[in-house]
């Protein structure tokens, strides 16, 4: 009964987002919807670094710049195909995630976090510094993408399925032994450790991969600016996605999605919220602290507990000691 | 085939946790180790298990050295290893964190996951059918599905034993599995024990119930001050002078 339930709903809202042109009235919000899709397409990927495997990296907005002007340079000034560009990006980051892991990943979350902030800054400094390269301070053009997908209804469409398909990438991740694996990693190192993962291997594998999501969403984003400049790429924006993911709950999926959403749209939709800016993501982000410290995912799952019937909660451990032998039997024979 | 510890010397500092201590655990067997406070146990315990690396001496699994061998590579040899204080993971349900136990034996890497490749369900209904058959044999049925920060603390010390178990382990290392639990408790823990030892695997009982640990080992080994005192049948432990002496009194 309840799996069914799901995959309905499922349907339901990827119906509601492909529809999304018709229904949502005018280009600035479609727009938003890109911008939204893009942001979730590294913010996917970063969940797994910060949401399940627990480290704390703020400084994703440099990987998301390294995308953005590597399309803008192959696909711009180049003239290499859109589709490839945004490739290279994703590897290209994806090689800068595993250069960056390599040395820091090692290090305490805190000096982890620090880490990659250096990283963030370092990234800025050289777009600034490689003028005949990235345009300096005046920045780079950035074309669209290729037919069918030149139109704001056809970029809409292509990032959102690529943001479809990392959802689908991260969800696999997540419930499957890699994900139990990743949080093991995140909540208990020693317990990690002890049932064989490989603790610092599967920090760094994670996070190659968000670098490859990063490097894409880069490139998703630099299309929708238009425009690039090192100005785009302010540290505020890494530590935005780092606040999504927070808001939203560690290991969540839908929780970081809906906080991913909130956050961009909110001061987009309310027009006194821009105004007050990081101002409110900072309330909201204290209030979520204070609240409901796992996040709107765990806000959630404690509603559907509500509607659940309730059965006795037994504490009584009985074991069945048969089953028990064949059970270790069975293991050992295989 | 045995998990050995042989004239192991751990110092933290200046001080001497233990000197040249030999232990060795069998498949089938139960061991017991026991001893006061900062007589070494957990140190040893920390030392098969590879979590510490011996100043001298070394761990070997048969005749092969595994002194060097890190955490990760012993549980590939078959050690499993319980904690003093559980460590479970607090979010996930009890049949994911029983199901972690199967690392190892998940075949499939990141990529295969993330596009959930044949493999990756053939994996996980492996895995899912082992631990709940697992669960429902230390005693958890009624539990499967609950969050592990909901369990009471018998109940986390079962899980871990089952977590233990999902590794297949050819030997495990039990750290103080009484702690906390009451009588009828613990008796069930001794039949957990017995069917571990009756399916061939190794126990080594870290443990300060003695009466417990007489009850239901092969053989005992009494540390004190990082030496070994007395080792032997329960009834030869609980004879010994030195050990009545510094341990179980008079």
């Amino acid at each position: 009964m309840h799996l069914p339930k799901k995959s309905i709903s499922i349907l339901v809202v990827l119906a509601a987002l492909i529809a999304l042109p018709w229904w949502a009235g005018d280009l600035y919000k479609l727009h938003l919807a890109a911008l939204i899709c893009a942001y979730w397409v590294l913010i996917g990927g970063l969940n797994l670094v910060v949401g399940y495997s627990g480290q704390l990296s703020i400084g994703h907005v440099g990987l998301l710049a390294i995308g953005s002007y590597c399309f803008a340079i192959l696909a711009g000034t180049h003239g290499v195909h859109p589709a490839l560009a945004i490739a290279a990006s994703g590897a290209l980051c994806a090689l800068c995630g595993l250069l960056l892991g390599l040395p820091s990943l090692r290090l305490p979350g805190f000096y982890f976090a620090m880490a990659t902030l250096a990283f963030a800054l370092i990234v800025t400094e050289i777009t600034l510094a490689q003028g005949t390269l990235t345009g300096g301070g005046v920045g780079l053009a950035v074309p669209g993408f290729a037919p069918p997908f030149d139109t704001p209804r056809g970029t809409y469409w292509l990032i959102l399925a690529i943001a479809v398909l990392v959802t689908w990438l991260t969800w696999n991740v997540a419930r499957h032994t890699w994900g139990r694996g990743l949080v093991a990693v995140r909540d208990s190192a020693v317990t990690a450790q002890a049932v064989g993962v490989p603790v610092f291997r599967a920090k760094l594998t994670v996070f190659v991969f968000s670098g490859f999501t990063a490097g894409v969403a880069g490139a998703l984003f630099a299309v929708l600016q238009s425009y690039i400049t090192p100005d785009t790429f302010v540290f505020d924006l890494g530590l935005f996605f780092f606040v999504c993911i927070i808001i939203g709950g560690r290991g969540h999926i839908l929780g970081p999605a809906i906080g991913t959403i909130v956050l961009t749209a909110l001061p987009e939709m309310v027009a006194p919220l821009a105004k007050l800016g990081n101002f409110f993501y900072g309330l909201l982000l204290l209030a979520v602290v204070l609240l409901v410290p796992e996040g709107i995912g765990r806000v959630f799952e404690l509603l559907i507990e509500r509607f659940r019937p309730r059965r006795g909660e037994s504490h009584v451990v009985k074991p069945d000691l048969d089953r028990l032998a064949k059970a270790i039997e069975q293991g050992r024979a295989q | 085939m045995s998990l050995s510890a042989r004239d192991v010397t751990k110092r933290f500092g200046g001080l001497t946790a233990l000197a040249k201590v030999s232990l060795e655990l069998k498949p089938g067997e139960v061991h017991g180790l026991i001893g006061p406070n900062g007589s070494g146990k957990t140190t040893l315990l920390n030392l098969l298990s590879g979590y510490y690396r011996p100043d001298g001496g070394m761990i070997a699994i048969d005749e092969t050295d595994i002194s060097d061998a890190t955490v990760q590579k012993r549980a590939g040899f078959g050690v499993a290893r319980t904690f003093q204080k559980p460590r479970l993971l607090p979010t996930l349900s009890v049949l994911d964190n029983a199901m972690l136990g199967g690392w190892r034996d998940a075949r499939a890497g990141f990529l295969s996951t993330a596009f959930c490749l044949p493999q990756v369900k053939a994996d996980e209904l492996a895995l899912r059918s082992r631990a709940e058959e697992l669960l429902h044999g230390v005693g958890l049925s009624h539990a499967i599905n609950r969050r592990a920060n909901l369990l009471e603390h018998a109940e986390q010390r079962f899980l871990e034993i089952a977590r233990g178990l999902a590794q297949r382990p050819r030997f495990i290392l039990l750290d103080e599995p009484a702690g906390g639990l009451t009588p009828a408790e613990i008796e069930h823990l001794g039949a957990v024990i017995r069917v571990m030892r009756e399916s061939g695997v190794g126990v080594l009982l870290v443990e300060h119930h003695t009466d417990f640990v007489f009850r239901i080992s092969d053989r005992v080994t009494t540390l004190d001050v990082g030496a070994v005192i007395k080792r032997g049948t329960p009834d030869e432990v609980k004879r010994d002078p030195e050990v009545i002496r510094v341990y179980l009194g008079a």
